[in-house]
């Protein structure tokens, strides 16, 4: 058989409705108690997302840190160099105390700092107010607005000469801002005085940098995650398959096939798996084996042993009728030993016959001979066989068939036998009253019931009344001389037919016996036709339908 | 005239308790303890009847009964310990036409042996017609047409007994008590196995039976006179 994905056993199995949304927790938690596999690659899943966004998130940080750093650094370094050079530009430069000159100067030096510097925009600020006569206007570059300033900044720049001072800010731009950083120091114009220069750098290509590179992380976390899951899957198919494989051929095995072995590959431990289960299968195998041919050796010895007796019983048979047929010309002692040598010979032939019987049931070759037959004629019958033996113990045996006329496919050669052994049973323990044999029937099956209205027997011997060999009460007198063998006969020809025999008795009350058979093609586990536990407390209730029954000794218990 | 049979059986002491038994009732006995001589036994003697044991040494009763069979319609009646469907049906396949189960009591034994020596059935008529087959009761003859067909006793009297009431069907158990002698309920499948072999004779298609009719549920009847 091959395996099949737990996702399917699992929607076979509980009937989901995808659509149906409100289901899906339930079938959730359904596969997740079921499927190893599910339950596994979800675990795997659910951990390796974890770890990947742990990762990612350092990941993302560090590099947007370093990212930021290097850039910060290299701003800082180009907006000094620049700084440096236009000091020195002008310190070297001679303005004369005039303005205009101070002003071209300025502005020179601003633009020429600020492609030294590669910055993308750039201010430059008198500090303080008239120190010196020679007054220069501020200068900003184009992008630059004085407002990305922050009062601190400004101020710190003010405060130190000597050092630089940054800060991030969003740029404007055409579409929106970008990130941006804006870095301050003092120039000296010398008999003007200090100035404030500020270079502005994007920060756009670095951010698309993390961008990028943030893009690539999470991709990449994606595609691992997709790449873990199906390495789960595979992994786990890959040891799950041949344990779920382990499970159907014991499934196999527990249901009889014994022949099952499990493929052995390698030396893993799944490979230990299949080893030991196939050598606890040959074990078992080799033990039922062993047990089945110990049962079939004894069933062969009592089916032999009964057949072999056979030939010198019909011989002693034969010779104990002949000497009892002449046994009025014997003494009186001989005459009497000839009748019980001939009345023994025939019970052990009975009991020959029944163990016989019993030995083909133990082979399972006992074979039905089917043909339709009418259980309430069949009833008639066999009633009026016994008849004789009914009066012997002044009996009255009562026919109570309101169905089961139409015929049933049953072997009536066992039908008749088992009716037969219920009512001589029923006769010898019925204290002569009155036995009401019921015949009836419904869709599913005939019944027929025997009550007698005799001692009954306690629950615990009405249990064992199939038993082989079994008798409700050894020191009572036996009249009939059964084998001990018939009831359990009587059953197994009940079984053989797919029906029931059922036993109902209690003390002072009497005993039923029911047997039921299914029509051809049914089974008997609905009610049988005729009830097992008469429904009347009073014992004598249910005594025939048709007329007034009178009851001996109904006084004197 | 006191009948012959010949008793097959290789356990001494039931054959020779049969032989009292049968002496007793005026008949006459042959015995054969080896099943491989039982064939020339009954070639040198002749008898009227074979007792036959299903299980013998030499030669199985089986055997026997099919050699026997493909010489004579002498009756046969098997002796057989075991009455699993299979025995029996074998042994009345090949040729037996009764059976009786050990153990057995005398009255039993004698009465299968007379029904079967017994003389043949009074038919009404010395002539019967049974489909296109003609029945000469008195010459105990079947013909189709010129040809004769050989018939043991016993399936000869099972065809008289159909062909003696064409209209009539007859149960199994009929044909059990007017061919077998049993007055009470016996194995049917003596008549199962029987008609089947009498088919196989007189039918022209045994597939397709004209003139032993199956009516289903109930039994057989004769097919109509052509």
């Amino acid at each position: 058989m091959p395996t099949r994905p737990d996702a399917t056993t699992a929607a076979v199995t509980t009937v989901v409705d995808w659509r149906d949304w409100r289901s899906w927790p339930e079938s959730f938690t359904g596969l997740w108690r079921r499927s190893l596999r599910f339950r596994t690659i979800l675990i795997t899943l659910a951990l390796t997302m974890l770890a990947i966004l742990i990762a990612g998130v350092v990941m993302a940080l560090v590099i947007q840190n370093d990212l930021f750093e290097s850039r910060k650094d290299q701003v800082l370094e180009d907006s000094l160099r620049a700084a440096t050079t236009a000091q020195s530009t002008l310190d070297a430069a001679d303005l004369q105390g005039d303005p205009l000159k101070a002003q071209v100067l300025m502005t020179t030096v601003a633009g020429d700092a600020a492609r030294q510097s590669t910055s993308d925009g750039f201010a430059v600020y008198r500090i303080g107010g008239a120190s010196s006569a020679i007054a220069t206007q501020d200068i900003v570059s184009a992008g630059f607005d004085v407002s990305l300033l922050s009062e601190g900044l400004r101020d710190r720049v003010r405060a130190t000469p000597d050092s630089q001072w940054w800060q991030s800010v969003a740029l404007p731009t055409e579409d929106g801002v970008t990130p941006g950083i804006v870095v301050g120091q003092q120039i000296l114009m010398p008999d003007v005085g200090a100035f404030e220069l500020y270079f502005a750098y994007d920060l756009t290509a670095a951010d698309q940098t993390l961008l990028f590179v943030q893009r690539t992380l999470w991709t990449v976390g994606l595609a691992l995650l997709v790449l873990v899951g199906g390495i789960a899957w595979f992994v786990v198919r890959s040891v799950a398959q041949p344990v779920s494989l382990a499970a159907d051929t014991s499934a196999r095995l527990a249901s009889g096939d014994l022949k099952v072995r499990l493929q052995v590959h390698g030396e893993d431990e799944l490979a230990t798996l299949g080893r030991s289960f196939n050598a606890m299968a040959d074990s078992i195998e080799s033990q039922i084996a062993e047990l089945a041919d110990l049962s079939l050796v004894q069933q062969r010895f009592v089916s032999d042993v009964s057949h072999e007796l056979r030939t010198p019983l019909t011989t002693i048979r034969l010779a104990s009728d002949m000497i009892n047929d002449r046994r009025e010309e014997f003494d009186p002692a001989t005459a009497r030993a000839a009748e019980l040598l001939h009345a023994q010979v025939q019970r052990f032939e009975t009991l020959l016959t029944d163990l016989l019987e019993i030995s083909r049931y133990d082979a399972g070759s006992v074979q039905l001979e089917l043909e339709p037959t009418s259980l309430a004629h069949l009833a008639e019958d066999v009633i009026e066989s016994m008849r004789q033996l009914a009066e012997q113990h002044g009996t009255d045996v009562r026919l109570v068939a309101p169905g089961a006329y139409s015929p049933v496919e049953m072997d009536p050669r066992r039908i008749r036998r088992i009716v037969r052994n219920l009512l001589g049973n029923a006769i010898e323990h019925g204290e002569g009253r009155p036995i009401v044999v019921t015949v009836d029937s419904n869709q599913q099956a005939v019944a027929l019931g025997v009550r007698d209205y005799g001692l009954g027997m306690t629950p615990e011997d009405a249990e064992r009344v199939f038993d082989r060999f079994w008798r409700a009460d050894p020191s009572r007198k036996r009249t009939i001389g059964g084998t001990g063998l018939g009831l359990s006969i009587a059953l197994g020809d009940a079984r053989l037919h797919g029906g029931t025999l059922g036993v109902w008795s209690e003390l002072g009350r009497g005993t039923n016996f029911v047997l039921t058979l299914p029509r051809h093609g049914q089974s008997v586990e609905g009610v049988s036709p005729v009830p097992l536990v008469p429904d009347t407390p009073s014992s004598h209730d249910d005594l025939g339908h048709t007329q007034p029954i009178d009851l001996p000794f109904q006084g004197a218990i | 005239m006191t009948s012959r049979i010949l008793v097959v059986d290789d356990d001494t002491a039931l054959a020779e308790m049969i032989g009292i038994v049968l002496r007793t009732e005026g008949f006459d006995t042959v015995f054969c303890a080896d099943g491989a001589q039982a064939v020339d036994v009954w070639r040198a003697e002749r008898p009227d009847l074979i007792l036959l044991d299903l299980m013998l040494p030499g030669m199985d009763g089986i055997e026997i009964c099919t050699r026997v069979r493909a010489e004579s319609g002498v009756p046969i009646i098997m002796l057989t310990a075991r009455t699993d469907t299979a025995d029996v049906v074998r042994g009345l396949e090949s040729g037996a036409d009764d059976y009786i189960v050990k153990p057995f009591n005398p009255k039993e034994l004698v009465a299968r042996i007379r029904t079967r020596l017994r003389p043949a059935t009074k038919a009404p008529a010395d002539i019967l017609r049974i489909g296109d087959l003609t029945v000469d009761v008195a010459a105990h003859e079947v013909r189709r047409g010129d040809t004769s067909i050989a018939l043991t006793p016993l399936e000869f009297e099972l065809l008289v007994a159909l062909a003696a009431k064409p209209q009539q069907v007859f149960s199994r158990e009929m044909l059990l008590e007017q061919v077998w002698g049993y007055h009470y309920k016996a194995d049917t499948r003596l008549v199962n196995v029987h008609v089947q072999r009498l088919r196989a004779k007189v039918e022209p298609d045994p597939d397709n039976p004209r003139i032993v009719t199956t009516v289903r549920g109930v039994g057989y009847r004769a097919g109509a006179a052509v």
